[in-house]
């Protein structure tokens, strides 16, 4: 199954996603980092989700990009954060998709759910300011956007989290209505 | 009138076109206030209130108007208001309208709608008087 977690920086949606994969049961848990490490905020934030992971089971895997390549553990509950960073990492890196990142995106979720038992990917909420960006900031609007939307359409469940508290936009209908 | 709000990019305009498959839709970007009063749908609205603004034309009643004037339309506006206050003036004059003017039009609309990721929520809906 996959679930898709949406929010704004700070909802508390990573601590939901977490205890996603907790409530799976035990099982072989691994989690996803796509967040390159830049300067000293960068290796703070990891550090403080390193800290919320902690005693939770989880093996890490780091991979800023080429999702399709990773193998998972057969049956296993894989929590993927951020797909912001992935889709920045595709789009910037020069090992990175570039135009083609939403094909090789999506071909690395179904690669991920054909493997996994569970795939909660968190992402996250970026497109209701007005500052008028320009140029590579709004194509990266555009393309998160656009991954956002072909996942949500994939995903059994979508999740928006707002200040910890769960809404349901998508849920898997029970019978396979 | 009917309200599609929700980020940028979220496909907003693809819910609403699959909500009403029989609308002609406006361009805010392009579209002119005489078009707005006849029209059956207009997608970035925002656009239409930034432009209205940079010309000193917008005027003062406007949600007022559109209810009163072509309640059947559906309007389609994206979310500007939860960022960081911006630091033009005019940025934030204009993001101050857009919230301004949808929630007045939400208030005046049968159905309102937000759209996330490409999925929908009803947020409020009228009972159909027949």
């Amino acid at each position: 199954m996959l679930t898709m977690i949406t929010g704004g920086s700070g909802s508390g949606k990573s601590a939901y996603a977490e205890d996603r994969i907790l409530a799976y049961g035990e099982g072989n848990r691994v989690y996803i980092a796509t967040m390159e490490p830049f300067g000293e905020e960068g290796a703070k934030r990891i550090q403080r989700h390193r800290k919320l992971r902690a005693g939770k089971g989880f093996s890490t895997v780091e991979r800023y990009t080429d999702l399709a390549g990773l193998a998972v553990p057969a049956g296993s509950y894989v929590l993927l954060e951020c797909m912001s960073n992935l889709v920045a990492n595709e789009m910037f890196r020069p090992d990175g998709a570039g135009e083609g990142l939403l094909e090789e995106i999506l071909l690395g979720v179904e690669k991920l759910c054909a493997q996994a038992a569970q795939v909660c990917i968190v992402t996250n909420d970026i497109f209701s300011e007005c500052l008028g960006y320009e140029g590579e900031t709004v194509r990266y609007q555009e393309s998160l956007g656009a991954v956002n939307q072909t996942l949500a359409r994939r995903a059994d469940e979508v999740v928006e989290v707002v200040y910890g508290i769960p809404v349901i936009l998508k849920e898997r209908r029970e019978g396979g209505g | 009138m009917e309200l599609i709000v929700g980020g940028a990019y979220q496909g907003k305009l693809s819910y609403a076109k699959a909500l009403h498959p029989e609308v002609t839709w406006l361009d805010g970007k392009v579209c002119t206030w005489e078009e707005l009063l006849l029209g059956a749908g207009v997608y970035d609205f925002q656009a239409f209130i930034r432009r209205e603004m940079q010309e000193g034309t917008l005027p003062e009643d406007l949600a007022k108007r559109l209810l009163l004037e072509n309640p059947k339309l559906v309007v389609v506006s994206c979310e500007v208001g939860c960022g960081v206050v911006p630091v033009d003036a005019f940025d934030r004059e204009y993001r101050e309208k857009v919230g301004r003017i949808c929630t007045e039009l939400a208030a005046g609309s049968r159905r309102v709608h937000r759209v996330i990721c490409g999925i929908g929520t009803v947020l409020k809906e009228e009972p159909c008087c027949g």
